[in-house]
């Protein structure tokens, strides 16, 4: 691909991102619904361990805690009493659920030297993608 | 160290980059001794999957010799040899509790983009770009594994490395299509697709009971392959009728199970390929579901169908009539490798699993981009290119 296809798809990846973030945005009003995560363990284990994990969001954040159905575990329901970012506000139950369930939060691998204008781009999108998607 | 980069569109080079460490406590690094090509990887490759950055090492079959553990890792040590899955796995969710290994809550580090494109994020995948959780690949000397002790298995002293390799992803690719695309005792089965994946689940078929087994292909090489190795049967779609072929061998019912390994670059003779090939161009379809549409139409009435090839986006031409109609059960899914790779090994080290003739182009990494050229283009009656370290 020349150098102007590799801009065009580029700016084609940020534009459809850009797009969704915004369809999105305009469908839901983020403080409409809150993010929630089942994480697979019992309430009680879960309850015990909001106040360490998640300690920095403390005045910030309300959490709550129910049970899933079926075998599912239990469901962490994150709603901002503060001012927090939706990003935060969908990374920190997330990590919760990482540590809960495995026991650490998976460190990605060390990004490459030479990404490219695509690659760059896709840092963008990368670098938030912890704390984006649909919760 | 070297590894095997992707630097663009059909660009792959064997770089220096730096070598892995361990970041978290249940990682571990391993000494690849042995990875190999999939057709999945020319996916990325040919920027099916627009989600690469230049550099990025890839390759996601492998095994090799741990060299060091994180003070999390219990299972394995230094010097053990080992086999990966290439679906990176916590053990510990709902979904690997329940043996969906790839649907792992907690193994993609980048979830927002698979959220969006399908609504949820699987589990990360070795070398297999951002949007899977951007890990390094395996076509390098060394690299990291994260929780290793639910994504790497001991290899029994009775299974040779060459063997071995095939467990880490065709193996359990294969067997999962034949097992949850639900073969029974005295079934047909169809196998789209004479790759190593398609190869796995026509002896899986086998294995789990299936009476005859038709391996569909293009390219004579690997259809003699297969019969050589399995003893199944076989079609070339390039000079047969596919559809006649199987009424014939199954007494007009279709198949009982039909299993697409080909996935979303699928090639055909007939004029759907054009059409599929122009819509792609045009960026108005994703995939070429070529293999899925015909599996649907052959697969007999209240059959099943298994989708183990590797779709991205959205498809066209889907025949949602011929499922609802028929009463079809259509399930496809990336593989739950660790449901089934002790298991395989076992079979392997028995002689019940042959693998080891799938290897037919074994490589130093330096010749790295002629091995996917070899792959790529079929040449030289290439089914998988071997690099060895």
């Amino acid at each position: 691909m020349n150098t102007a296809g590799k801009a065009a798809v580029t700016a084609g990846v940020v534009a459809a991102y850009a797009v969704v973030r915004r369809r999105r945005a305009a469908a839901v009003q983020p403080s409409d619904r809150w993010p929630v995560v089942t994480v697979s363990r019992a309430p009680e284990e879960v309850r015990a361990s909001l106040p360490e994990d998640l300690a920095h969001l403390h005045g910030q954040v309300e959490f709550q805690v129910r049970p899933a159905t079926g075998d599912k575990g239990t469901e962490l329901v994150a709603k901002a009493s503060g001012d927090v970012p939706r990003h935060e506000l969908r990374l920190a139950p997330r990590r919760m659920k990482a540590v809960l369930e495995a026991g650490e939060v998976v460190r990605p691998d060390v990004a490459p030297t030479h990404p490219g204008p695509m690659g760059k781009a896709l840092q963008l999108v990368t670098s938030r993608a912890g704390g984006g998607g649909r919760l | 160290m070297k590894a095997l980069c992707g630097e663009g569109i059909n660009d792959v080079r064997v770089q220096d980059v730096p070598d892995p460490q361990l970041l978290n406590d249940q990682d571990m690094i391993l000494k690849v001794r042995l990875s190999t090509v999939c057709g999945s990887d020319l996916h990325l490759l040919t920027g099916h999957i627009p989600f690469m950055q230049a550099g990025d090492v890839i390759g996601h079959e492998f095994m090799g010799e741990v060299v060091e553990v994180g003070p999390g890792v219990t299972k394995h040590r230094p010097g053990d040899r080992v086999v990966v899955c290439s679906f990176i796995v916590c053990g510990r969710c709902w979904y690997c509790r329940n043996e969906l290994y790839s649907l792992c809550d907690n193994t993609n580090t980048n979830p927002a983009i698979t959220q969006h494109l399908w609504g949820s994020d699987p589990g990360g995948i070795f070398g297999y770009s951002h949007a899977m959780g951007g890990f390094r690949g395996s076509h390098a000397e060394y690299v990291r594994v994260p929780f290793a002790d639910h994504t790497a298995f001991q290899i029994p002293e009775a299974v040779d490395d060459m063997s071995a390799l095939f467990a880490s992803d065709s193996g359990p690719t294969g067997w999962m299509g034949a097992d949850l695309g639900g073969v029974q005792r005295g079934d047909v089965v169809a196998v789209w697709g004479a790759g190593a994946v398609g190869q796995m689940a026509a002896r899986a078929a086998q294995l789990l009971g299936a009476e005859r087994v038709i391996v569909i292909d293009r390219f004579d090489y690997r259809l003699r392959q297969a019969e050589l190795a399995f003893g199944v049967e076989t079609i070339n779609y390039a000079n047969d009728q596919v559809g006649d072929a199987l009424l014939e061998t199954t007494g007009g019912r279709g198949p009982d199970v039909c299993i697409e390994a080909v996935g979303c670059e699928a090639h055909s003779t007939g004029p759907q390929y054009v059409y599929d090939q122009v819509k792609s161009k045009l960026k108005l379809e994703m995939d070429r579901p070529i293999a899925v549409r015909e599996a649907i139409y052959n697969c007999r009435k209240g059959g099943s169908v298994f989708v183990l090839g590797v779709f991205t986006g959205v498809v066209d031409m889907f025949p949602l009539g011929a499922l609802m109609n028929k009463g079809l059960t259509v399930r496809g899914a990336q593989q739950h490798g660790q449901r089934y790779i002790p298991m395989l090994l076992d079979r392997i080290a028995s002689g019940e699993l042959v693998t080891d003739h799938l290897a037919t182009h074994v490589m130093p990494l330096s010749e790295g981009a002629r091995g996917y050229e070899l792959f790529k283009k079929k040449e030289d009656d290439c089914l998988r290119s071997v690099f060895r370290f």
